[in-house]
């Protein structure tokens, strides 16, 4: 018996120290401390034959996106472009455990705005800051676009920075629009979040059956952590004094606990049941199953709400259209709204070749004809031009809320240490809104783990 | 008549000297020992570099501040990973949780097993059927049962709180509420891993000697009496067997949280391993996911000494 014991406990042993190990790896590699800096590749491309893969999550975006791909295939016809989808909650692993082993099967990383402080630490992707220079005109683009999905260290002014350093480019802009039941609560959207909030609650309690409001509050990926950050910038508040590195004291002020109880003590009292692990899609469901008066979506996320095939609020997009509105999110003491969306990168772990062409795809992408094609298939564009073009603006309903917005757009942290603060943030906010634990304590507790990470980082 | 008894030939016969075939020759070399190392070889290398080299580099990594994702060299930290993981409060949480789970999964499923281990025993007709039957959840993929099991328990969409509701019972926060959302992930498990105690408890019936209800029954002993007396007894120790595999298979518990719950809600169904995932992936603390995954195993190591010499000294009994 202690034989089998010793073999049985070393099994046990060597299995799961297996598995854990497989978090381990090799401090050596290809791995190089600077960010290898892009030149202009682009005059020596490849004519063989080749497959530009990108990384992504699955969402309509990344189908449009693929779409795009072959209009890209007509300029360059040894090119196919390919786009790999994973779950959402699994994006950021997906693409980080690949740039860890150093070798990537994507050529271009599409990263959330704010993982490029993790992904340029590590020294993972391309430095374009010669090559957009050279080759794209940034006066067509807000600078809040080009430092919120390109570059690193962020500058939070809004002002164009010309020293900074650029590591991607805005490949889909994004924010939050107010999708409302116009048939039940009339044309004109509410002036403020507070004036909402009593007209979702209105509309409850006019139509029984239905729900007040309709917004992510899954404790994975971002869900629960941007709705937070809405409300909290919404009421005054900020997630951190970027200066002296302080978190504590500054998300969980008075503005920071107003918010959180607006969001727990009146908004989620007006959410379907059960709805605090709703994310993207069961947000849709629910406004497009006419289960709810308001609803708070991504606007690249939103095109499923007008097909008639899994909507039951009419039988045609002009049916369901004659109960939608969309809207810009009503302000309250500020007028901020969230920045989403998605940078283009390029990965350091693959052959000169693809590097170029992924850069060439860059400069094609940021070509008018290109964002205008973008916005047709769906996609949100960031150029200027594009935005307040008929193109755009009629493509679909709702994209009006978009350039409507972009004035108010709010960045959050693009940290090294984003994962982890956003780890706890939406485990927080979660808590609080499921009612594990009390708003102000949740808040609190977010606070002080949060600055614990910070501290930790020394950065 | 002839003389049979003749003297014994005091040197053997001349025959020509034993010479080994030719292939054999040119192997001579390799005795025994030396093709049973040949033999071993390729195992032991599969077993070198992908069991012991990874275990004996984790057990490196644990004590450094190392991260996969950056390209700085390894640091010598001493014990403060080991220090900040059993300070953790997180990883206090996670590990009472992880409990609450081993023990109601376990309980539920070896009472539930059993139970219908006993009952398919006592029936001869369709025995196989049933079994096989009841062993299709085993064959699942547990990502599979996580995502039909969410659809079924989702409050608003979910065929179960319709079919509640139809009752007039009210629909029911089975993933979203603390306490529920636990004892979803309990019966999820049970629903997929009632068939392995089943199966075990089954063969441990089976193999019941049917001479000693024979011999109870002579003796007009009650059903209660047979089974607390001869029936229990007899299949118990295999029961903890299974049951040592199944708790094993418990507390690294991950799949399951992260497709029904994703640890929430507030973090409240979060396991250890999908704790230790976390430090892992998010920020990528190699380090420090590297000790939490040593303490992990060591925990299985203790308990399962603890529970073997149990064993032990009930089969000696």
């Amino acid at each position: 018996m202690k034989g089998r014991l010793q073999l049985s406990a070393a099994i046990v042993a060597a299995a799961a120290a297996f598995t854990v190990a497989a978090c381990g790896g090799s401090d050596s590699g290809g791995g190089g401390g600077a960010t290898k800096a892009a030149t202009d590749a682009t005059a020596n491309l490849s004519d063989k034959p080749m497959t530009l893969t990108f990384l992504w999550f699955e969402w309509p975006p990344a189908q449009a996106l693929e779409e795009l791909g072959k209009e890209y295939t007509k300029t360059r016809p040894n090119v196919t472009v390919k786009v790999n989808t994973v779950p959402n909650p699994q994006w950021h692993d997906a693409i980080f455990t690949q740039f860890a082993a150093r070798k990537t099967n994507f050529d271009m990383p599409i990263l959330d705005s704010q993982n490029i402080g993790e992904a340029v630490t590590n020294g993972s992707i391309l430095d374009l800051t010669d090559f957009v220079k050279k080759n794209v005109d940034t006066s067509q683009y807000d600078p809040y676009f080009l430092a919120a999905y390109g570059q690193y260290p962020q500058n939070t002014t809004g002002e164009a920075n010309p020293d900074a350093k650029t590591y991607g480019l805005p490949l889909l802009g994004d924010t939050w629009a107010m999708i409302y039941r116009k048939d039940l609560m009339g044309d004109t959207p509410p002036a403020t979040w507070e004036d909402m909030i009593a007209a979702a609650k209105k509309c409850q309690q006019d139509n029984p059956g239905m729900s007040g409001l309709a917004f992510h509050q899954a404790g994975t990926g971002d869900a629960a952590a941007v709705t937070y950050n809405v409300v909290n910038a919404l009421y005054g508040g900020e997630l951190w004094n970027q200066d002296d590195r302080k978190i504590e004291g500054v998300i969980n002020n008075d503005a920071g606990k107003k918010a959180m109880h607006v969001l727990v003590d009146e908004m989620v009292p007006l959410t379907p049941k059960g709805s605090s692990n709703w994310f993207i899609d069961e947000v849709n469901a629910a406004i497009s199953q006419g289960k709810v008066c308001v609803g708070f979506q991504w606007v690249a996320a939103m095109g499923g709400l007008l097909d008639p095939k899994s909507s039951e609020l009419g039988k045609t997009k002009e049916e369901i259209l004659d109960k939608l509105a969309f809207a810009a999110l009503p302000p309250q003491e500020t007028d901020k709204v969230p920045l989403g969306g998605m940078g283009l990168h390029v990965s350091k772990y693959i052959p000169e070749e693809k590097q170029a062409e992924a850069l060439n795809f860059i400069k094609w992408f940021q070509t008018p004809e290109a964002q205008k094609k973008w916005a047709e298939l769906g996609g949100v564009p960031a150029r200027n031009d594009v935005l307040q073009s008929p193109e755009f603006l009629e493509a679909q309903p709702y994209n009006h809320v978009f350039t409507e917005s972009v004035p108010r757009l709010k960045d959050f942290w693009n940290l090294p240490e984003y994962a982890k603060l956003l780890n706890v943030h939406s485990t927080e906010v979660n808590a609080a809104i499921s009612g594990t634990e009390k708003p102000d304590e949740a808040l609190d507790k977010l606070a002080s783990e949060e600055q614990a990470i910070l501290d930790e980082s020394g950065h | 008549m002839a003389d049979t008894l003749q003297t014994p030939r005091t040197a053997p016969p001349h025959v020509d000297e034993l010479e080994a075939p030719p292939a054999a020759k040119r192997f001579s070399f390799l005795t025994d020992r030396w093709l049973a190392a040949l033999f071993i070889t390729p195992a032991l290398a599969l077993l070198v570099f992908l069991s012991i080299w990874p275990l004996i580099r984790l057990i490196w990594l644990s004590f450094t501040d190392y991260s996969v994702t950056r390209d700085v060299p390894a640091s010598f930290i001493g014990l403060d990973n080991y220090i900040d993981v059993l300070t953790s409060p997180i990883v206090h949480k996670r590990a009472l949780t992880t409990l609450i789970f081993v023990v109601g999964a376990i309980l539920l499923q070896t009472l539930i097993g059993f139970a219908i281990a006993f009952l398919i025993s006592r029936r001869v007709k369709g025995r196989g059927a049933l079994t096989t039957l009841f062993l299709i959840p085993m064959m699942l993929s547990p990502v599979v049962v996580g995502l039909f099991w969410k659809f079924m328990l989702d409050v608003q969409f979910g065929v179960v709180n319709s079919f509640l509701d139809s009752l007039g019972l009210g629909r029911v926060e089975w993933l979203t509420q603390q306490r529920l959302a636990l004892f979803s992930l309990i019966v999820v498990d049970t629903w997929q891993w009632t068939p392995f105690i089943m199966l075990i408890a089954l063969a441990g019936l089976t193999a019941v000697p049917k001479y000693l209800y024979e011999a109870a029954e002579i003796d007009r002993a009650s059903e209660w009496f047979k089974f607390r007396r001869i029936t229990f007894p007899l299949v118990w120790p295999l029961l903890l067997i299974a049951i040592m595999f199944r708790a094993i298979e418990a507390f690294r518990l991950f799949d399951l949280v992260y497709i029904l719950t994703g640890g929430g809600p507030g973090g409240t169904t979060e396991t250890l391993s999908y704790n230790v995932y976390k430090v892992a992936f998010f920020g990528f603390d190699t380090g420090r996911a590297s000790a939490y995954g040593i303490l992990m195993v060591i925990v299985v190591i203790i308990a399962a000494q603890f529970y073997l010499r149990y064993l032990n000294r009930l089969q000696e009994r």
